[in-house]
């Protein structure tokens, strides 16, 4: 085979295939953490909430402060995905978050999916206008992005404020199945650790 | 936290979401034009709307709520874009999802919304619509299809995406 043809053949590759880029960064003033994924046309975005954030938000969407207190301390991150493809052109990336592995302290475990956690609400402990709250404020379980297509939203990964994981992000894009890993994260601390 | 501090974390996390989530300023379309599903609902000044008596005019139609950070971000293009294309019979119908009236008038006092705001309550119609996340908008064209799609914010007195309704007038 030819220099060009293959040289042709992995620049056609190098979309789906990219080696993902993670950068870390803090905002000065707050303290809070974010870590942007970048890889083909994935681009990832996980933001810490804290604690605080995360109990008054639901606090005000008519969640008992046990239940709101339980979301808010299972490590819970502002989630940003986005086709970084120009709209109109390129492949489609899909999610299942049910993919996703994290690893912390040598255990692997999955996200808490949202389905998981209203599964463990009886009726009468969450009203519906919360639990609708809930479902719109958390990111969808499965999604399709097309170029251009973002999505936003909450996800909790269940391990205490302060723990540090790594996350194993899963994805399709084109029909192929990637993966790669954020290394290091670390999940928002409790008010106390507030700068 | 203090009350700074809450100032602080909120800033940071909507200058995060404004900077990934900022969407070009297009619209997708949808495969096959489906024929949007119907609904009755009331707005905030009790009137009905039902899709189908917009038959003969492109209607946009937004699903949002007053906690959605993109959602806040675009509902003041949302009104100029009104100014702008109300006199022209195309039609604009923010449905609030999951919110009350109290809740949203508030809201208004803030973010200014001359168009309908429909409410609806208990999510009924929104689980009807494919709608995967807040905000999401969709063109209906004058047959009642749905001609595109929009997820996520945009600024909707854009020039380029008030033609596209335009258009669909002709």
């Amino acid at each position: 085979m030819g220099v060009i043809l293959k040289l042709m053949l992995c620049t056609a590759l190098l979309p789906s295939l990219a080696t993902a880029a993670v950068v870390r960064s803090a905002d000065e003033e707050t303290g809070l953490v974010k870590w942007h994924f970048s890889a083909g046309a994935l681009e990832l975005e996980l933001v810490q909430r804290l604690p605080d954030q995360t109990r008054g938000f639901f606090l005000a969407r008519g969640f008992s402060g046990d239940v709101a207190d339980e979301i808010a301390t299972s490590c819970v991150f502002q989630t940003i995905v986005r086709n970084r493809v120009e709209a109109g052109a390129g492949e489609a990336v899909a999610i299942d978050l049910g993919q996703w592995r994290r690893v912390h302290d040598g255990n692997q475990g999955g996200i808490r999916l949202k389905e998981a956690w209203i599964a463990t609400w009886p009726e009468d402990r969450v009203s519906q206008p919360a639990r609708l709250a809930f479902r719109w404020a958390t990111f969808p379980t499965v999604q399709e992005f097309l170029p251009g297509d973002y999505n936003w939203g909450m996800t909790a990964y269940g391990l205490p404020p302060g723990a540090v994981f790594d996350l194993n992000v899963v994805w399709r894009q084109g029909g192929q199945m990637q993966d790669d890993w954020i290394r290091g994260i670390e999940c928002p601390a409790d008010v106390d650790s507030l700068k | 936290m203090s009350f700074t501090q809450r100032v602080r974390v909120l800033c940071w996390s909507l200058v995060c979401l404004a900077a990934v989530a900022h969407a070009d300023q297009t619209l997708t379309p949808v495969p096959g034009r489906p024929l949007a599903p119907d609904f009755a609902l009331q707005d905030t000044e009790g009137e009905q709307h039902r899709l189908t008596d917009y038959r003969g005019r492109p209607v946009l139609i937004n699903f949002w709520a007053t906690w959605c950070p993109p959602c806040r971000e675009e509902i003041p293009s949302m009104n100029r874009a009104w100014k702008k294309i109300a006199a022209a019979g195309i039609v604009m119908l923010a449905i609030n999802v999951g919110e009350d009236e109290d809740t949203i008038f508030v809201f208004t006092a803030d973010y200014p919304a001359d168009f309908p705001v429909l409410l609806d309550r208990d999510g009924e119609i929104i689980g009807q619509w494919p709608v995967k996340g807040l905000p999401t908008t969709y063109i209906v064209d004058p047959e009642g299809r749905i001609a595109y799609r929009a997820i996520g914010g945009r600024e909707w007195d854009d020039e380029q995406l008030l033609d596209a309704l335009r258009a669909l007038q002709k």
